[in-house]
This record gives C-alpha cells, structure tokens and sequence, in this order.
C-alpha cells in the first residue's frame, strides 16, 4: 500500500466542543505528527458542508487516511465512513476521536481539556497509519421475522409483516395473546373500548396464514447474525428450530407491585387495589368494595411505584392519563361518589390528553398535590365510629397542609416496569438494558426502534413506558425497518472479523477454546485454526489469547491498538521526578 | 505544579465505553487525566496492552467490561478477569503497585460509576506519584 | 382543628356570592405575585384558594386574609384561568362575617334575600308605626314654621316639647348603637378566637397586644393599606364614603341636639356644611359604584350579590331622604317635612340594625381588627423563627 497520507478534522460541534477545547490548537498540533497532510478545525464535521470538506481535499490532496475527531464513534461513525465512500476512500481508512462525550462534556478546565484533545487526536493519527482496507461482505435476509411478544406492539408488528406477505414467528410466554392491553377496559382519552381493539388484532393473528403463533415459548438459545437467526424448539422435537432473518423484541411491561410500600397497605387493607384491578372492576360493570358496598368516597393515588427513588425514578407516562380516565369513568358511574386524585404532577401530554383534564377537572373532583419525594399519603383503616373505611393522610403541598381524607375505595396508579425475565431476552438478542432494565434503543432520536445488534429491533414498553399510540406507531415503524431489509434481501456485515496468519499458527488450539461462537475449526490436516467469518463477530478474545500472534481481529490488529497507546503518551508532557521502586 | 497521572484505559464498545459516552451526556464531570481506547469486548485485552501501556509512560491502566453475565460476547469480561488475575501478580513483581491497574465493570447506564471511578484512580495515582518505569525508560 | 378535606362545602359557599369559577385555579400562584398587598406570611388570595378546593372549613374560619384585601380587582386581571380570585377574596369576607357572627342572622341575610328584606320591612314598619302612634303629627303642624321660613322640625309631634322629641330620638339612637356594638364586639371576640386562640401553631407574646395595638387605630382612620392598592383614586372614593358616613354618625348620634336645631342655621354654620360634605361624599361614590355596577367593565364591580345591590339602594334612599327632608325643610313645608322624616328613618334604621352587625357594613370593625390579628400572628411567628420553633405555614 501506498505511503499514508493524512487528514485531520477537528470538529466543533457549535459549541460543545468549542467553548471547553481549543480546536485550533489541537488542529495545529497535529500538523507536526508524521504523514499528516493537513489539519483543520471546522464547526460541524457531520454537516453537508463539513463532510464535502473532506471529499474534496482527499480529492485535491490525495488523501488516504481520515481522523475526524468529534463526537462518540457511536454516533458518527458510520456516516463519515460513508464520506470516505463517497471520495472514494475504504471507509476503514477512518479513524474518529471523541473530543465531545470523553473530553468537552465533562471537564471543565480549557488546558486539561485541550492536552486531552490533543493527546486523543494524536492517538487516532498513529493508530490510521496502520488501518487496513477492508472488503465489505454482505449475506442474504431470510424473509421469515420473530417477534418476541404478543401485547399490543408485537401483534401489531406481526400483522404489519404478515399483510406484507412474510413469514412471523410470534413468541408468547404466556397461554394467551393480549398482554397488559386485554385487561384495559376503554382506553384513554376518546374512551374507546380497548377490548374490541385488542380481541380484533388476536382474530386476525390467529387467522392469518402468515403467522406461526408458539404461545408458552420464551425466547432461548437465538443463535445467528442478522439476516440468519436460528432459535432450537426444543419442545417440539429434537431438531426442530426456527429460522428467521430479523427479530422484533416486544416483551412489554410488568405493573408494579405496591405491596412494596409501606405507606398504602396494598395486601392487606382490601379495599386498596391496583389500577389493573379497577380495570377489572370496570369491565364487570361493578364498582364496589369487598363486602359489596357501593363506595361513597374514592381516593386515586397517583405515582405509585414511579418517580420516587426508593422505586423507580422514571415517569410512567401513562398513569396521570389513566388516572383522569378513572375519575370520568367513575363520575359517571358514580353521579354522587366523592372522587379525589392525590398526584404528584400531573402529566397530561399528548394529544387530547390536556384536554381530558380540563374535562375531568370539570367534573367535580378533588385534586390534591403532594410530594412524591418526601411524604407519601399514609391509609389507614377508618375507626368503626366513621363511615368510611380508610383514612388517608396527605401532605397537600398547594397548601402547606396536612389533610385527612376518608376513601372506601383507593386505587394505586402502579408504575410499568420491565419483566424480571428482560435480562434472558437481551442476553439471548445480545441488546444490552438501561439501568431500569428497558432496552436500549441504537439513538434516542435518529435511531428509536434499531438496537445496536443489527437485525434486532424493539418496540413498545420494553423500550421505555408508553401508551398504546406510542406502542402501535413503535411497532409498525420496527416493522418498516424489517420489511425495508426484507425488500433489500440483504445486508452488509461487520467484516472487523478474526483470521489466522497459518504460517504463524503452532496449532495450540487456545483460540478454539476461548471462541464464544464456536467460529473456529481446527484443519487437521494443516494443524493450522481456521476462522469461519459467517460465525465469528469479532469480538477479539482469540487475538488476545493467541501466543504466536497468528490469529489477528480485523480494525483492533495488535498493531492499531499498540500505535494506539504510542500516540496517547506521545503528547503527554512529562515531568522528569525520582522516585523509588514501589512494592 | 501538582504531579497529574496519566491514565490508559481500555473500554469495551457495549457496555463501559457506552457507559462513559452516558457520563459524557449527563455532563458529569471527572478528573481529566484518563484516555480512553475503545476495544470491542475486554476480552480483547491483551496483557502487553497494559505492559506497552506502563512502557511508553503511562502512570495507570483502567480496564472496564460488562458485568458478569451482560458481555455482549456472552464470556469475554470472563476471559478478561482470568488474565486480569494472572497480570495483576505479574506487574508487581515488576515493581508497579498493585493499585496502577485496575478491572472494573462498567455497564452501558453506569455514567456516574465511571466518572467517579476515574475521580477515584486518579486520587489514588496522585498519591503514588509517577509510575516507577517511566525512570527506567528514562521518559522525562 | 379538624383537617378532614370535604368536597360539599364549596356548594354552601356558593351561597355566598360567586359560583365555581374559582375551581378553574390551577395554583401558579400569579394572583399573590401581583397583590400589591400580600407579603411574608401574609400571603394571598392563591392559599385561600386552595384551602376552598379542599373545603378545610375550620382551616377557612381562622384565615385572616381576606381582610386584608380591599378588592382592586388586579389579581382577577392577571389570572390566566380566569379563576377570579378578587372575587373569592369578596365571597369569603361575606363567608366569614357569617362564620364570626355567632347569632346566625348574617349567614341567614347572605344565603337569603327573603330572610333579608322580611328583616328591613319590620324595622321600617316598626319605625312607621311607632311613629305613627306614638309621635303623630300636631294639627297645627303648618304653623311650625320660623321667621326665616324654615319648618320648626323638633315641633312637629303633637303633645310634646322639642327638648323631648330630642331626647327620644337621641335615645333611639344610642339604643341602636348599643345593641349594634354588643353583636359587634361579641363578633369581634369570636374573630380573635378563631384567629388567634384556637391556632395553636403558635403563641402571640402578651406584650404584643399593646404594641400591636396602634395599627388598629391608625388603619381605621388612614386606611393606609387600601392606599397600596395600585387604584389610588378608588382609595379616594372610598376615604370620601368613609369620612362621610362617620361624620353623618357623629352629627346624628353624638351631636344630635346640635345638629337637628330648632332654626335652620345659614349655610356657613359647621353642622350644615359637615352635613353637606357628608351628603357630598356619600352621594358621589355611591354613584360611581353603582355605574360601575351597571356597566360592569371594571373587574371588581363585575359581579354584584343581591346584598351589595341592596346596600346600594338603602344608602342612596337614605341619602337621598335626607337630602329632600331638608329641602323640605327649607321650603317650610312642615306635613311634608314630617312624613319625609318618618320615610327617611324607616329606611335609616334598618340599614344600620342589618349592614352594620350583620351584612356589609360590618366590614368597618372586622378589616381593622384583621389587620391587628394579623400583624399579632406575624409578630408571633417571627418570635417563634428566631427560636427555631416556627411550624409550617
């Protein structure tokens, strides 16, 4: 290959980057390290104007190598190494240092932060020296897809892909298909009734002649890379597996159980359930206490199980919503119940929700605000001399005020939450989970429903809470994403993959051992390892085990990360200081 | 001037490097003294990572994984923790204390573990002062 | 005091005066930024608000506040709810006379116009009939004129002397003030404990009274927090109402023998140009009110209860008795000048025995003893910070 010649973009980002590192300077420093050619600061690199910077001066400077130094290689990787393409450059000719999330994010002192920078740029420099061209490999889609979930979002993905003319797997660990939407009695906030929605979806899943429905099945042992997953049915005979080219992960939500919580006495005052057991009550007709009182004064707490630290921090999204639900509902079951909310906030976003609490609080119900981080209401059974059953103490923070407030009824508002299960799920997809154990979606905004294992997607509550709008558009934009790849046929794969230099290989079968994916095979003959890149995914536990140094991982060579560690301390300023040996 | 260490660090793509892009967006601030290599899986790590790492200066190493049972390659943290143990013994007999080289896990949601674990290792450098090898090799 | 939340009790304060319009609050709190005169622990109308939505009734008897406001009408202006706090602040001082009087008329007068104008009719016949019988007209009435042509007033009763009629009348008038002060004072007392003595949140030091003691005074006659209000000139109407209608009190019950003199003095004489600014004084606010009342562009004067109309009216037809009685007067026209006379008592003591104990007018004893309570719980709380004991408010 030809002597490396290489361009160094320091980006900006606006002024996140800008206002901590100095971009000149590092872009000048670099300006000294061998084979650079040139060196420049420009404001945002991801831009157009940015990343046809780059495509002309490799065409003007016969450029071969590319540090773009900005943002997390997570974010922007894979569009500058279509960049490179575009100039007509391998795109493994690029190397990016993240200046932003490691550097500019999170230090403050300028200096630091531009020796940093520096050092990081430098780094990327004499690691490119020794970057490889790399050959894309792309393999063929199988058409058939397996959706992990049959509420809401995985019916509504199977029917997507299904009316498409492909083939779907639908997994249910369950008996029965519906999820949390079949114990919904109408839905928020056009008051239509859940269950014609959700029983239409599971006639015309169990119809369809597109859809293979496994219900009592948990998603185990998924083998394969996209476009080629494999997943053994151990139950239905020996050799029978699944194969199927994409996978959407609908695992959906769990309600939290507020035995938890001291404070509400879910367990055992009987008359305090869970929203789902007011669902329940709802779609009996019977609203009514345990002994079959018709309730005179009903309490809904708000928040349960949500935005506390003791449970989960995050918002729900949903409950304040429901909440508002019930109380409409109730009123007009209840033309002369006493209904009263104790909430923390109310979140009444998204469409016609503010206006379903405008209407609600029309309806002659009692809000009361309390402090979902400090004080939270305490229920009590009533003594015999009241009429009601329980007395609930709240701190009401509108007003300063401790208040008491009688309930027959209380219904907790219980938090989503993920299944104790998830962790099995990811594991066998190979996503990794937030720390509330929802899945991680590939970005937060440009990238919602991708996973950072290609040919896995997620939608619905396994990602994060939602209501069944946010779960149904999640779901039918998974599909788009699966049926776009279907309609390609086939996909590109990582080729950062492991091969073995046979002349080095002394045949000590260390790698063999150390291979998770079982991607390398012994040639007897040769008493040589061999890697099959289809199975291997480069994970480089091989490389680092290898005694001879035979068996390399493509893009992480010895040699990259070696240069790597080179260019970090070359810039580091030293200070000559005597000290002893320690022990 | 304060003697400020210098600190390699090895993250894996899933989890720790993630893990510390999460610290970069939560704008959590820590010790400015770590450079980060991304590598796909700690697995990955060979131990003359860490001995070129000491070579060429460095006055720490920071190996971060997934946590056990959350590798994205199913056993490379395993793999890693095995020649973790092994290197561990070995740098001391060369003279580097124990405490310069470090294993930890970090996973994708832990931005606040890892910015309190560099504040943390640099702490402990600036204690110990300059790695002892960088006289050997005579790095000024 | 009893926290219970109690969602009937914003039916019963319909009852006096707005309808639910204030449900609409959604506590940002913009009414109290605004209010010229809410400050540290002090503060409203938004916590007054709240306190209704909950129906803390014992909570609502021991809030001073709405005293405090003198309805400038800013905060109704300002809410973006259209939650009419101003109002609210109107509709709980009528509540709280209710709360404060102890013999239920004021709660029966407020929630009932009929109670009400049953209550006015007997005292006017009252007043007619003992008139009536007791101080008919003397046949010869049409000769009770003076050398300078006005009508001998204090003559005009058949059988008894001036002096007499003087007196009798000078009786009525302290009977009535006395019976009126007692109800007063024995509310006034209510106030303080439901205020002060039944708050146990904190103690007022006993030395407070006395210091406290002056701004009592000293509010009744400058009214120096109305004067904070951003309005200044409705601070001046109502200053022209006020020493008005004291003036007219102190002519007519203090200096009663002075007043209703046998001549009718020049004009230049003090009781007549008193009585004039008094006349003056009372006529023009009331006119003002009551075109704002009619037009209803100013905020404050946009919604009017039946009792604020009927105080309009008795004043003015008191007012404007008086004001015919003494061209009558001046006309020498001593029948008609007798019958206006019994016309214009028969309106006169009603008004008081109803606005002044019970209604309205009641506001002149309970705004400055608010105030006085107010500033004690102040002083008590502050005392209470300094010892690190203060309770929340």
């Amino acid at each position: 290959m030809e002597e490396p010649r290489i361009g160094v973009y320091v980006c900006w980002c606006g002024t996140n980057i800008e206002k901590v590192v100095d971009v000149a300077e590092v872009a000048k420093a670099m300006e000294k390290l061998p084979n650079v050619v040139l060196s420049k600061n420009y404001k945002y690199m991801c831009s157009d104007p940015g990343q046809d910077l780059i495509i002309k001066d490799i065409k003007e400077n016969n450029l071969n190598r590319i540090v773009v130094s900005a943002c997390s290689p997570r974010i922007h990787e894979l569009t500058f190494r279509k960049t490179l393409e575009k100039a007509g450059l391998n795109p493994y000719l690029l190397q990016m240092a993240n200046i932003r999330e490691h550097v500019s994010w999170v230090h403050d002192d300028k200096k630091a932060a531009t020796d940093k920078a520096k050092s990081l740029v430098a780094a990327a420099v004499t690691r490119v020296n020794h970057h490889e061209e790399l050959q894309k490999r792309t393999v063929d889609i199988n058409p058939a897809t397996l959706i992990i979930g049959g509420g809401i979002a995985g019916l509504t993905a199977a029917l997507e892909i299904a009316d498409a003319g492909k083939k779907v797997f639908l997994l249910e660990k369950t008996n029965h298909l519906g999820g949390v939407v079949a114990g919904i009695d109408q839905s928020f906030p056009y008051f239509d009734s859940a269950q014609q929605i959700i029983q239409q979806f599971i006639k015309r899943i169990k119809q369809h002649e597109n859809v293979e429905v496994l219900l009592n099945t948990k998603a185990e042992n998924i083998t394969g890379y996209v476009g080629n997953f494999k997943m053994p049915l151990p139950m239905l005979g020996i050799d029978a597996e699944l194969e199927f080219g994409n996978i959407i992960v609908a695992t959906g939500l769990k309600p939290y159980d507020p035995s938890a919580i001291r404070e509400y006495g879910y367990g055992y005052l009987p008359n305090v359930i869970t929203s789902l057991e007011f669902e329940k009550m709802l779609m009996s007709g019977k609203i009514e206490t345990k002994d079959g009182k018709t309730p005179e004064d009903i309490l809904i707490i708000h928040c349960v199980g949500s935005r506390n630290k003791n449970c989960h921090e995050y918002c729900s999204r949903t409950c304040c919503m429901t909440a508002l639900k019930f109380a409409t509902q109730l009123r007009s079951a209840l033309p002369k119940a006493n209904i009263y909310q104790a909430y923390a906030d109310m979140r009444s976003f998204g469409k016609d929700c503010e206006e379903l609490y405008l209407k609600a609080s029309q309806k002659d119900i009692m809000f009361l605000m309390y402090d979902q981080q400090k004080y939270l209401p305490e229920i009590r059974r009533a003594p015999n001399r009241e009429k009601c059953e329980m007395l609930v103490e709240i701190e009401e923070i509108l007003s300063g005020d401790m208040v008491e407030v009688p309930a027959d009824l209380v219904i907790l508002m219980t938090a989503m939450e993920a299944h104790e299960d998830v962790k099995d799920v990811a594991r066998t997809v190979g996503v990794s989970l937030c720390g509330n154990d929802f899945f991680i979606e590939r970005h937060p905004k440009l990238d919602p429903v991708a996973t950072t294992t290609d040919g896995v997607f997620i939608a619905g509550t396994c990602q994060a809470p939602k209501d069944i709008p946010d779960s149904v558009a999640q779901a039918k934009a998974a599909a788009a994403r699966v049926l776009s790849s279907i309609d390609v046929g086939q996909v590109e794969i990582e080729v950062t993959t492991a091969f073995t230099n046979e002349d080095l290989c002394c045949g000590c079968q260390t790698c063999i051992s150390v291979c998770p994916y079982k991607a390398i095979g012994f040639n007897e003959e040769n008493r040589v390892s061999v890697v099959n890149e289809i199975l291997c995914k480069g994970c480089g536990t091989c490389s680092s085990a290898c005694p001879t140094g035979a068996i390399r991982t493509r893009h992480f060579t010895d040699k990259q990360i070696m240069s790597q560690i080179e260019g970090m301390l070359s810039m580091t300023k030293r200070k000559s200081k005597k000290t002893e040996l320690e022990v | 001037m304060e003697f400020q260490p210098t600190i390699i660090s090895f993250l894996c793509n899933w989890c720790s490097y993630t893990g510390a892009d999460l610290a970069g967006t939560s704008r959590m601030k820590y010790a400015p003294n770590i450079r980060i290599i991304r590598i796909m899986c700690s697995g990955r790590v060979d131990p003359t990572f860490v001995l070129k790492s000491f070579r060429e200066g460095a006055d720490g190493v920071l190996i971060c994984g997934c946590h056990p049972g959350d590798c994205h390659y199913h056993e490379g943290n395993y793999k890693c923790l095995r020649r973790f143990k092994l290197l561990h013994k070995y740098i001391q007999q060369m003279g580097i204390h124990k405490d310069r080289l470090r294993l930890e896990w970090i996973s994708a949601s832990e931005g606040r573990q890892f910015a309190d674990l560099v504040d943390n290792m640099t702490e402990r450098l600036m204690e110990l002062g300059p790695s002892p090898i960088k006289e050997i090799m005579e790095i000024a | 005091m009893n926290n219970r939340v109690n969602p009937g009790f914003k039916k019963e304060l319909q009852k006096f005066g707005m309808s639910e319009q204030w449900n609409e609050c959604f506590h940002c709190g913009n009414c109290t930024a605004i209010c010229p005169l809410s400050e540290n622990e002090v503060l409203f109308p938004r916590k007054g608000i709240r306190v209704i939505q909950m129906g803390l009734k014992d909570k609502l008897a021991s809030y001073v506040e709405p005293w405090m406001c003198y309805y400038c009408g800013e905060c109704s202006e300002t809410c973006p709810r259209d939650a009419n706090p101003g109002e609210l602040m109107m509709t709980l001082r009528r509540y709280l006379t209710s709360v404060y009087d102890w013999t239920g008329m004021s709660r029966k007068f407020y929630t009932s116009k009929w109670w009400e104008l049953s209550y006015i009719l007997f005292f006017a016949l009252l007043v007619i009939v003992l008139f009536l019988i007791y101080l008919p007209l003397r046949p010869d009435a049409y000769l009770m004129v003076n050398e300078s042509g006005g009508v001998m007033l204090n003559h005009l009763v058949a059988g008894i002397s001036g002096d007499q009629f003087i007196r009798i009348i000078e009786f009525g008038d302290w009977a009535m003030a006395i019976i009126v002060a007692f109800i007063l004072v024995s509310n006034i007392l209510n106030m303080f404990y439901k205020i002060i003595l039944s708050n146990k949140s904190f103690k007022v030091p006993f030395y407070a009274y006395f210091t406290e003691f002056w701004r009592l005074i000293y509010n009744f006659v400058t009214q120096s927090k109305f004067s904070k209000c951003d309005d200044k000139n409705y601070w001046v109407g109502h200053m022209l109402l006020m020493t008005g209608y004291t003036t007219m009190f102190i002519l007519v019950v203090v200096a009663l023998p002075a007043f209703q003199t046998e001549k009718v003095v020049d004009w230049y004489n003090w009781q007549r140009l008193l009585g004039y600014y008094a006349t003056f004084g009372i006529l023009f606010f009331l006119t003002v009110v009551t075109i704002g009342r009619i037009r209803k562009k100013d905020i404050k004067l946009q919604y009017s209860h039946s009792t604020d109309w009927l105080f309009i009216i008795m004043l003015g037809l008191t007012t404007i008795t008086g004001i015919v009685l003494h061209i009558f007067r001046l006309a020498g026209l001593p029948a008609a000048t007798y019958y206006m006379y019994i016309l214009h008592l028969a309106i006169l003591v009603p008004m008081i025995m109803v606005e002044v104990p019970f209604s309205k007018w009641s506001h002149l004893a309970y705004r400055p003893f608010a105030i006085y309570f107010s500033r004690l719980k102040q002083v008590a709380l502050s005392k209470q910070y300094s010892t690190g004991l203060a309770p929340a408010i």
